[in-house]
């Protein structure tokens, strides 16, 4: 059964999947084992995006697949075993840049992947995020950009943590359209990540999963 | 200085694919396919496309070293410029645009917890973009060889040679607030489904494929969205089929 689950989300069935959920929860069984298969599904998904089988939209359906299990999931769970956010996250697209598709995708599948995340939003002056750290105690900052120009303000939203005295408090990644490692190495984040799903996987190896 | 409206988009699932990265070797999943069908249906019955296009012609003076000196005293830098409009005699500047109906319903398929719409539907809005920016090269193709002039390819602020920053120059050559288009302070171009171009016109124009476009972008490595076909041969001279005018991405 539990394989049936993983792998039928992996698949991208959706009404098989919602049905396997509601059979499970009907016959009693532990929510969080259930939940539990449904990442370990999303987390094929993932793969098969990396290995270029499935494509965004792909990635993007796996999320809202694993949304509404864990949507059914919830009413199930004793206080007790509530699902545990593994961390917070902040995400933003930086000063200058407006674009927002891909920060908005990263914020869902972090967000479906377990995590509390703060969206800032577009055009995020650097203060911003200094401010949020400081009020939410998030381990982890995602700065998005598009743009070329806005690699100068990663690097000085980089900098203002530094300079806030949190920056070995926070990972930061980096992401958008033409960043690589070199980039990377000017801005002063620790990682940058290609997709949404190297976001999630990045943001699991520092603080959660 | 001309705005066009009431231009006919009619897109096809495979633009939009393109769009939103989908791979050759991916199948494509019957759900996602009809949800593509039902929002392009969606976004020509909601109105959601508003295209429009702004351009201005200018005479092509005086260009050397990588600046092309305006009427106004203001300077478009760019190294590749002496190049990509070597054998004007003008050039134009168009903007084009979707509008921000598109861009708002994005967001509130996002914010109403419905991302595979909200990443579809800006892949509508991205590929009707791209069909806006060849109709921009059509027309201004019509017009040059109208009177016997050739139209080069485009080159839009933001490709290898032509800093974003130079994006406010050529808002002040086309009637972009005319179409609503606005800039940021960084130089972004607001609705986002926007874009601006520079087209040389003169006797004979260099053209270029899309092979040659992807080639030159610092994209070209990683882009999932690249029009650039592997192998595919690259061609300089005269406009034919086989070597369109083409705009990036």
């Amino acid at each position: 059964m539990a394989k049936d689950l993983v792998n039928t989300l992996a698949d991208l069935k959706e009404k098989e999947a919602l049905g396997i959920v509601q059979e499970r929860l009907s016959a009693g069984e532990d929510p969080l084992r259930i939940l539990d298969d449904a990442r370990r599904g999303v987390e094929i998904v993932g793969k098969r995006f990396s290995d270029e089988e499935y494509f965004i939209p792909d990635l993007v359906y796996s999320g809202e697949i694993l949304k509404q299990i864990t949507d059914m999931v919830k009413p199930k769970l004793t206080k007790a075993a509530e699902v545990k956010r593994l961390g917070k996250v902040i995400v933003g697209t930086v000063a200058g840049d407006i674009h927002d598709i891909g920060k908005d995708i990263v914020v869902f599948m972090l967000d479906v992947n377990g995590f509390e995340v703060f969206d800032l939003g577009i055009d995020v002056p650097v203060q911003k995020f200094v401010d949020k750290i400081k009020e939410t105690g998030s381990g982890v900052v995602g700065l998005s950009g598009f743009l070329t120009l806005a690699f100068q303000s990663m690097k000085d939203t980089v900098g203002a943590i530094e300079k806030a005295g949190l920056r070995n408090e926070v990972k930061i990644m980096i992401g958008g359209g033409q960043i690589d490692d070199q980039v990377r190495s000017f801005t002063g984040a620790d990682a940058y990540g290609k997709d949404a799903m190297d976001a999630v996987k990045l943001a699991k190896g520092w603080i959660g999963g | 200085m001309p705005v066009i409206r009431d231009i006919p988009i009619s897109l096809k699932t495979k633009e939009v694919l393109r769009r939103v990265g989908f791979r050759e070797q991916a199948s494509l999943r019957p759900e996602i396919k009809s949800l593509i069908d039902e929002l392009l249906a969606g976004a020509k019955n909601d109105f959601l496309l508003e295209p429009a296009i702004a351009y201005g012609i200018y005479p092509l003076t005086e260009m050397n070293r990588g600046r092309l000196p305006l009427e106004d005293n203001g300077v478009i830098h760019d190294p590749l410029l002496p190049s990509l409009l070597s054998g004007a005699d003008e050039f134009a500047v168009v903007i084009c645009t979707i509008g921000h109906r598109l861009e708002k319903q994005v967001t509130n398929y996002f914010k109403q917890d419905e991302p595979l719409r909200g990443v579809l539907l800006d892949g509508i809005g991205s590929a009707a973009v791209d069909l806006l920016a060849e109709e921009a090269c059509k027309l201004m193709t019509e017009r040059a060889s109208s009177r016997g002039y050739q139209a080069g390819s485009p080159i839009s602020p933001g490709m290898q040679g032509l800093p974003i920053t130079e994006q406010r120059w050529l808002f002040k050559m086309a009637p972009a607030q005319k179409i609503g288009v606005g800039l940021t302070s960084s130089g972004v171009m607001s609705p986002l489904k926007s874009t601006s171009m520079i087209i040389g016109i003169g006797p004979q124009m260099k053209t270029w494929t899309r092979a040659e476009v992807c080639a030159q972008c610092g994209l070209r490595k990683t882009c999932p969205y690249r029009k650039g076909v592997k192998g595919e041969k690259q061609k300089r001279g005269k406009i034919s089929k086989k070597s369109p005018i083409v705009h990036p991405c």
